[in-house]
């Protein structure tokens, strides 16, 4: 009986301040009172229900106690609604920014594929690879439990069953080895998927749809199963439909339909000329699942040496002894496939980022909440003095912090939101569309209001505690304003500037570097008007076109062409102009004439056609440009017979150095090339090494023809008679044949601005992100110095009284400003340095960029100047008003 | 809220009341009570009352407790819901049992 009066005098002194107050004693008393009475009545059973009773009721009171802090501190905002709006606006920025980023950065590398079972057991090559070592691949099942290969992004013309007249839907899908959906562990949700039981060689042609194909092109018809689908002209049954949520094994690329790969080539052109057995036709890729406990550095060791010794087999004297991995394996299982080695940097790189922005949005309103404390030291030393507890001051103080961050938090979700719906209205310049998930994760949603809740107490707990802290007598005797002693004190709010404008110019400097490295590094310049040039593409071997006819129906067509008055010049290429759609390759040259030593550069592939360096003025440095008998060589590149090349000024420059390129023979893949012309250099697209490394143009020929890459034929045609020109090329083309479907029509200058789009959205974001830092430190500056001129007031009108000028009190004011903005410039200055160092260290890709930045004048020295002049104008304002003070009535106010 | 019907309570009076108009059945544990009376009170349906019993019964630390006029008449509306629920209730079973 004892212990539970113990306990319940215990848990009395846990209610909250006010309540005990009022009712502290009298409910001790009772319980006192009651306590034997219950003993005696009830027993134990009647102690435990007391005790309960009173342990439920400490956390309600103290609820109903928050609310009313809550309220208080609503009330407490809307009397200053200037410094709620800042201070939501600018932990809000920042919290969006850091959701919006978390988001993706989740969804993309750490989000399993879905409705595949066990994703983390999935790896991927990097490299693509020929189906022939994919099948050997499957011999290691001491490190594999299962292999299947796939080829991604390949385009079907599919024509619908009862619907016959109607013209083909261009449609993506995937040709997928028979092991594909068991090696992802994917069950069907109608009928069957793929399996090598079923599905052999020389059987009747199948098909396993989507459920987004289902739903969209077939109206989720209940008998769509047995139904048969026109795959590029040929029939092919329906078998099964997939998961709902499922996208394949890389759903970066939308896959609507799966089609084995023991169809026939009629039905995929992609399996022509016995890709399957081709030891070197590196078309596919491979999607593998470990064996139990294998890990992924040792299966890709194992795999490795497979390679080589594949690879030996094929070339008993191996040119170049290579120590590079010929296989490296990513994790398979996630959104995007990241390279491990790419991984720490990427999630580098964004943690740095992203802890700036938070750390200077934190700052701020640490600052504004040190400053509002300051400020409303007299409030609290009145509150105190009458019987407030320190802490119930400080429980409020933080519930103003919390809602605050609360605020934030909603705000910065909407941001994120707004910024994710941005994100995926984003149309990048592929030959296969992307589609990434950028819907909202709801990790993100806990993580933005842990953060803004751990933010919220942070910030509001270090000014609460200064600001309770304040000696109760002196500031109620003289009034805050009198502690001149202490402003030139290397105190927290200093310090909290300095931090501030150091972070700020940090992340100006970084993005600064990135957007101007990244802008030059893709500064297309095509020497016409974009305008002028219509870019179509078309693909007949999907029409139905035998391949060997295709060759005939392109020579047609460039003929009919130019025969239209107004078209300038027409050329074909395997890919639009600026894209780096072709690839990378890997060539090869002599260095000298007894092939002794090499030299390897890897460049952009880019295919092209008899004209197209005409087609876009860009002139011949040297050599000659393709012309149409090399459109229609036969030559596969074997040793006796090269076959043409171009090389852009970069490329030759890798190659040959100074030396004469015309000529040189060079070797890609084991095929070999002559060096037949060299051009300028054609700036590509994406913001990577490509656009440093250079571009090789191979010849168009009649393979490309007859077996088009996913993207279709491009056709150039340059014109100035704007629409009236397109018109007749429709026109014409369609009264060759008109079953011949075009797609991706637009003008180069819309192409060029879709290219522009992704590079413009990283410019965007980054440059948002400096300008919000600046933003940032200039409020934070000028409330600052604002709350230092209020302080100072009185001073400042003593100075006054004995005759100082305005311009020296302004002088005196900005002083203090400029010695916490030069401090925190040299401070962001060198962080900036050690960043940029260390992600150079990292990665190439910023390397590329930051090497054309670092000693860019116009950021070295205008970002530094610029913050500091923006500093001092928001130091400047408030000191304006230190010189309006009036002396006497400062003086009075004692 | 009864229980302060006629003069003013303390807190162990309302629970000793309580308890006997119930026959022991309901039993208002502290912690609640005092919880009861604060919501009371912040809703001005009672208020702390000055009179105090004759001293010898009195209790210096006590705080004794009345109805306020609304109180009151929220007391009277309440019974008088009550009563009209049981009226009906009555002529539900009159009418069933007939």
């Amino acid at each position: 009986m004892n212990f539970a009066l113990r306990i319940y005098r215990r848990l009395a002194e846990a209610f909250p301040h006010e309540f005990k107050l009022v009712y502290g004693t009298d409910m001790l008393q009772l319980g006192e009172d009651v306590v034997e009475e219950i003993a005696k009545q009830n027993g134990i059973a009647g102690l435990i229900r007391l005790i309960a009773d009173i342990a439920f009721r400490v956390p309600v009171e103290y609820l109903s106690e928050m609310r009313r802090d809550l309220r208080y501190a609503v009330r407490a905002l809307m009397k200053s609604p200037g410094f709620a709006l800042v201070g939501i606006l600018s932990l809000g920025i920042g919290m969006g920014v850091t959701t919006s980023v978390f988001s993706t950065l989740w969804a993309q590398m750490f989000r399993g594929l879905p409705a595949v079972t066990n994703a983390e057991e999935l790896v991927i090559p990097q490299e693509p690879l020929s189906y022939y070592y994919i099948q050997q691949f499957r011999t290691q099942k001491s490190l594999l439990a299962g292999v299947a290969a796939f080829q991604n992004g390949v385009p079907f013309n599919v024509g619908f069953q009862g619907n016959e007249n109607a013209k083909p839907q261009r449609v993506f899908g995937q040709l997928v080895s028979a092991e594909y959906f068991s090696v992802l562990g994917v069950k069907p949700q109608r009928g069957r998927v793929l399996n090598p039981e079923a599905d052999k060689p020389g059987n009747a042609p199948v098909v396993v749809i989507t459920d987004r194909f289902w739903r969209n092109r077939l109206n989720s018809s209940p008998d769509a199963l047995g139904q048969t689908l026109r795959l590029n002209g040929q029939t092919a049954t329906i078998v099964g439909i997939t998961p709902r949520d499922f996208r394949g094994a890389s759903p970066q690329a939308p896959t609507e339909l799966f089609v084995p790969v023991t169809v026939s080539a009629a039905v995929a052109p992609e399996l022509a000329d016995d890709v399957l057995d081709k030891r070197d036709a590196k078309v596919f890729q491979a999607i593998m699942r470990l064996a139990p406990g294998v890990r992924i550095e040792s299966a890709e060791a194992g795999l490795d040496a497979l390679t080589r010794q594949l690879d030996e087999q094929d070339t008993p004297n191996p040119v170049r002894a290579d120590k590079s991995r010929r296989v490296t394996l990513a994790a398979g299982g996630t959104m995007v496939q990241i390279p491990r080695a790419l991984k720490p940097m990427v999630v580098g790189f964004n943690v740095v980022l992203i802890g700036l922005i938070l750390t200077i949005a934190c700052m701020n309103l640490a600052n504004m909440l040190l400053a509002r404390g300051a400020a409303r030291r007299k409030e609290l030393a009145i509150r105190l003095a009458i019987g407030a507890s320190r802490f119930r001051l400080i429980r409020q103080m933080m519930s103003e912090g919390i809602l605050l961050a609360m605020l934030s938090g909603v705000a910065g979700l909407a941001l994120a939101y707004w910024l994710s719906i941005l994100r995926s209205q984003l149309r990048l310049p592929q030959a296969v569309p992307m589609e990434l998930d950028y819907s909202l994760d709801w990790r993100a949603l806990v993580f933005t209001f842990a953060l803004a809740i751990v933010c919220g107490i942070g910030f509001s707990l270090a000014p609460a505690l200064q600001a309770t802290k304040a000696d109760v007598a002196p500031t109620l005797k003289e009034g805050a304003a009198i502690q001149l002693s202490g402003y030139r004190r290397f105190g927290m709010r200093n310090l909290l500037v300095v931090g501030q404008v150091a972070g700020s110019l940090m992340l100006l400097l970084i993005t600064g570097f990135l957007v101007i490295g990244f802008s030059e590094t893709n500064n297309f310049q095509t020497k016409f008007d974009a305008k002028t040039m219509y870019l179509l593409s078309i693909d007949p071997a999907r029409d139905g076109y035998p391949p060997e006819k295709t060759q005939a129906l392109f020579e047609k067509l460039s003929g009919r062409l130019k025969t239209i008055g107004s078209v300038r010049s027409v050329a074909f290429a395997a890919q639009a102009p600026f894209s780096v759609a072709g690839g990378m390759v890997q060539l090869s040259a002599a260095t000298d004439s007894r092939d002794t030593s090499r030299v390897e550069k890897s460049v952009v592939k880019q295919t092209v056609g008899a004209g197209y360096f005409d087609a876009l003025s860009e002139p011949i440095l040297a050599g000659r440009q393709f012309e149409k008998r090399d459109e229609q060589s036969t030559s596969d590149g074997s040793k006796t017979l090269a076959l043409p090349v171009v090389l852009d000024a970069t490329a030759a420059h890798g190659l040959f150095g100074n030396g004469q390129a015309i000529g040189q023979r060079i070797t890609e893949d084991k095929r070999s090339y002559q060096v037949v012309g060299v051009v300028g250099d054609l700036k590509n697209g994406i913001p990577d090494e490509t656009t440093l490394s250079g571009s090789a143009y191979f010849p168009l020929t009649g393979r490309d023809f007859a077996s088009p890459p996913p993207g279709g034929i491009t056709i150039l045609v340059r014109s100035d008679a704007g629409m009236d020109a397109l018109r007749a090329v429709r026109g014409e083309i369609a009264s060759m044949d008109p079953n011949l479907s075009l797609f991706d029509v637009r003008t180069l200058a819309e192409h060029l601005e879709l290219s522009r789009s992704f590079l413009r959205l990283a410019l965007d974001t980054y440059g948002g992100i400096g300008v919000f830092g600046l933003l940032l430190a200039a409020l934070g500056l000028g409330g600052v110095t604002a709350y230092a001129v209020a302080r100072r007031r009185k001073e400042i009108g003593i100075r006054m009284a004995l005759g100082a000028r305005k311009v020296q009190v302004l002088r005196l004011v900005l002083r203090e400003g400029a010695a916490l903005v030069a401090v925190g410039t040299v401070l962001g200055f060198l962080g900036a340095v050690a960043i940029v160092k260390a992600l150079s260290a990292l990665t190439s890709i910023f390397a590329d960029a930051f090497k054309v930045t670092t000693n860019d004048p116009r950021l070295i020295i205008g970002a530094p100047l610029l913050l500091a002049a923006i500093a001092m104008l928001a130091c400047y304002i408030p000191a304006r008003r230190s010189a309006k003070i009036d002396p006497l009535q400062a003086l009075r106010d004692e | 809220m009864l229980s302060l019907a006629g003069d003013g309570q303390h807190g162990y009076g309302i629970m000793q009341e309580v308890l006997e108009r119930t026959g022991g059945k309901v039993r208002l544990w502290p912690a609640t009570l005092y919880g009861s009376l604060k919501r009371l009170i912040e809703a001005e349906l009672i208020e702390e009352s000055d009179e105090r019993p004759a001293p010898e019964l009195d209790d210096a630390r006590r705080r004794y407790y009345r109805l306020t006029g609304i109180g009151r008449r929220v007391l009277d509306a309440e019974c008088d819901r009550l009563q009209e629920l049981v009226r009906a209730i009555r002529i539900k079973q009159a009418l069933v049992t007939e």
